[in-house]
């Protein structure tokens, strides 16, 4: 157990590390770029009208505490990292004067909730199905959805995603093509409200899910087709074990191990995949939100969706490692 | 009663297409045999020669492309009459497994699933066969473990956790733990250091005589047959070339081939260098005609080579196929 708290904390530590190298990176990417947000925001509100240029060094000086630009490159560098371990980002040149974070989470629950019920689904389906048809190898059916998934999976998701929007929203139009929600209503927990937000989601949903499952069906599938012919399977199988339970405890559970690494990583990743689909399909979530900041040089808007990234990806990461001996009992704590 | 193990003219091959031209391997030609009650029946041969091929054949735990060819393997497990078990239905042979019929499988360090307890392990084997609630067959086990000097603590450890012997002996006390009437043992003890092989040997042994049950033992390893088996059969090249109680066989060996697996035995006292056999085991796929072991034998006569010599029982209980034996000619 002690060795297991040493671990935990090497983990945690690494975490933070690469949680500070991250948005680290992101800061000096971001501060290299020529926009000024003082400038530029001063520009945008001087534009009618003149000011008086002592208004305007008001404006500046005060710009400049707000947007952390003040002083030489060490203190800005100081100023910003005492506002990120606080949550506060600033506010967002695009939407002066809407603070970054009130952006970000407003945008927050529609991307992860998409994204995390697409990527369940489609792990827990292909794995599903896979696992199934590595074990009962001559099953027609399961042969046919391995060719379909085969054959779906090399399509790059723009083109499936169009596809279902053309048969879907204009061809046979029963699903709504765009936004999360039906315009007018009042969001909230009412039934009229949860069925439009379901309906909202399902297509967006379906792509993700039919470009994602190839993926866990074919590795999955070669993973039991492994397993299948090891020792304890056959064991078990001379040994006369009802052939559900082989396949639930015997098979699956062995062959899952790396798929759960994988499901981590999809996870924690989930924020580049959404933008995409959040373009295609309109969908006020993070991704339309980063796409929309970096059009508008909104760099603390950039910054702050980048560091809610990093978190989730490196999160994600930790959450595998300490979970993982749970899984597998060979994997010592080192 | 009869035998309780029937072999009959078993011929099972690996049948392979390519490109429409059928290969066979002939593992298992034509080979008749019986295993008695409460024996234990040795199987002996140096690798290749069909022992595995065989006891799978025999447990029916074939897959494609090893296939039957003909032949009949007919069990007769207390009281129930003999039944060739490719009759059996799927749930017929499910209630058979491992309540009449268990096996030691070769290469026993890798037969327990890594993710499991070993405490599931018997629960997924044997509970199913035991008329026990859950409580009292745990109890059940926890005795049979003591049988086999494991204590209670390895139902609760995954397979790693344990050292080799252990896990041969959990292995060993999975495939008795529902007292079966008839065990396979499949090179159980091939991996183990001679220590441990003794004590695994004895535990066999000492089972075997509570249980009465028969026990099919197959090794290369004449030494571990000396020790331990009533009567032994010696396979070469897919086929039974001969068998006799243990004890007559290694005083008067009457296949040449036997003779060589004996003499190959180092003894006490005895410093004469020991030879090989010359030459490399037929390729099964295109057996030498006539007599399979011809080409290395040093007694090959004419009829060796063009005519398949048939088992006769030359000594009472003792079985050669042999040319030269049937002569009277020694080897």
């Amino acid at each position: 157990m002690r060795g297991y708290a040493l671990y935990l904390f090497k983990r945690l530590f690494q975490f933070c590390l690469v949680v500070f190298i991250g948005i680290n990176v992101t800061y000096l990417i971001t501060h290299a770029t020529p926009i000024d947000p003082v400038e530029q925001t001063i520009t945008a509100a001087t534009a009618f009208g003149t000011t008086s240029p002592e208004a305007i060094a008001m404006m500046r000086r005060s710009l400049q505490d707000l947007y952390g630009t003040g002083g030489s490159g060490f203190d800005q560098w100081l100023a910003f990292w005492r506002r990120i371990v606080v949550g506060d980002f600033g506010p967002s040149l695009s939407a002066f004067p809407t603070p970054v974070s009130t952006l970000i989470r407003r945008a927050l629950p529609w991307t992860a909730g998409l994204m995390l019920v697409a990527t369940l689904l489609s792990w827990g389906l292909g794995n599903l199905l896979g696992g199934l048809a590595g074990y009962y190898r001559r099953n027609r059916l399961l042969k046919f959805a391995g060719i379909v998934a085969m054959g779906v999976h090399p399509v790059p998701y723009y083109i499936v995603a169009f596809v279902l929007l053309i048969i879907f929203g204009y061809l046979w139009p029963v699903l709504p093509i765009t936004g999360a929600y039906a315009q007018g209503l009042q969001p909230g927990f009412s039934l009229e409200f949860a069925g439009s937000v379901i309906r909202h989601s399902l297509l967006p949903t379906a792509s993700l899910v039919l470009v994602g499952i190839g993926g866990w069906f074919m590795g999955m599938r070669s993973l039991v087709s492994n397993v299948v012919t090891e020792d304890y399977t056959v064991y078990a199988e001379l040994a006369g074990v009802r052939r559900r339970r082989i396949l639930g405890a015997y098979v699956m559970r062995n062959a899952l191990a790396p798929q759960v690494t994988g499901l981590a990583m999809t996870l924690g990743a989930i924020f580049n995949g959404a933008i995409i689909t959040e373009q295609v399909f309109g969908y006020p979530g993070l991704g339309s939100l980063l796409v929309a900041a970096v059009h508008a040089g909104d760099y603390s808007l950039v910054i702050g969706v980048t560091t809610v990234s990093i978190l989730a990806v490196s999160f994600a990461v930790l959450l595998v490692d300490v979970l993982y001996p749970l899984l597998d009992p060979r994997v010592q704590a080192r | 009663m009869g035998p309780i193990l029937a072999v009959e003219g078993l011929k099972a091959y690996y049948q392979m297409r390519y490109f429409g031209t059928l290969r066979e391997v002939r593992a298992v030609d034509d080979i008749t045999l019986e295993i008695q009650r409460d024996e234990i029946y040795g199987l002996a041969g140096e690798s290749s020669s069909g022992k595995s091929t065989l006891i799978k054949t025999i447990a029916r735990a074939i897959r494609p492309p090893l296939n039957v060819v003909d032949g009949a393997v007919r069990f007769d497990f207390a009281g129930q009459g003999p039944r060739d078990i490719y009759t059996l239905s799927a749930p017929e042979l499910a209630a058979t497994r491992w309540r009449h019929l268990s096996y030691i499988m070769q290469g026993s360090m890798n037969v327990l699933n890594p993710v499991r307890r070993i405490r599931h392990s018997f629960v997924d084997f044997a509970f199913r066969h035991m008329s026990l609630p859950m409580p009292a067959f745990l109890r059940r086990v926890e005795e049979h473990l003591g049988h086999l000097s494991l204590r209670p603590d390895v139902l609760e450890s995954f397979p790693h956790e344990l050292s080799g012997g252990m896990r041969q002996r959990v292995t060993i006390a999975l495939a008795t733990v529902c007292r079966p009437d008839f065990i396979i043992a499949d090179e159980p003890t091939t991996a183990l250091d001679v220590v441990v092989q003794k004590g695994v040997l004895e535990m066999i042994r000492r089972l075997q005589r509570e249980m009465g049950s028969s026990v099919l033992f197959v090794t290369h390893d004449m030494a571990v047959h000396a020790n331990l088996t009533d009567r032994l059969g010696i396979m070469y090249a897919g086929r039974l070339v001969e068998e006799a109680p243990t004890r007559a066989l290694f005083r008067q060996p009457l296949h040449p081939y036997t003779a060589h697996l004996i003499r190959s035995l180092p003894r006490i006292g005895d410093d004469t260098p020991r030879h090989g056999l010359e030459g490399r085991p037929p390729n099964l796929a295109s057996p030498p005609p006539g007599c399979r072991f011809h080409p290395r034998c040093p007694l090959a006569m004419e009829v060796c080579q063009q005519t398949t010599p048939v088992m006769q029982e030359l000594a009472p209980g003792h079985r050669v196929a042999c040319h030269a034996a049937a002569q009277g000619i020694l080897p």
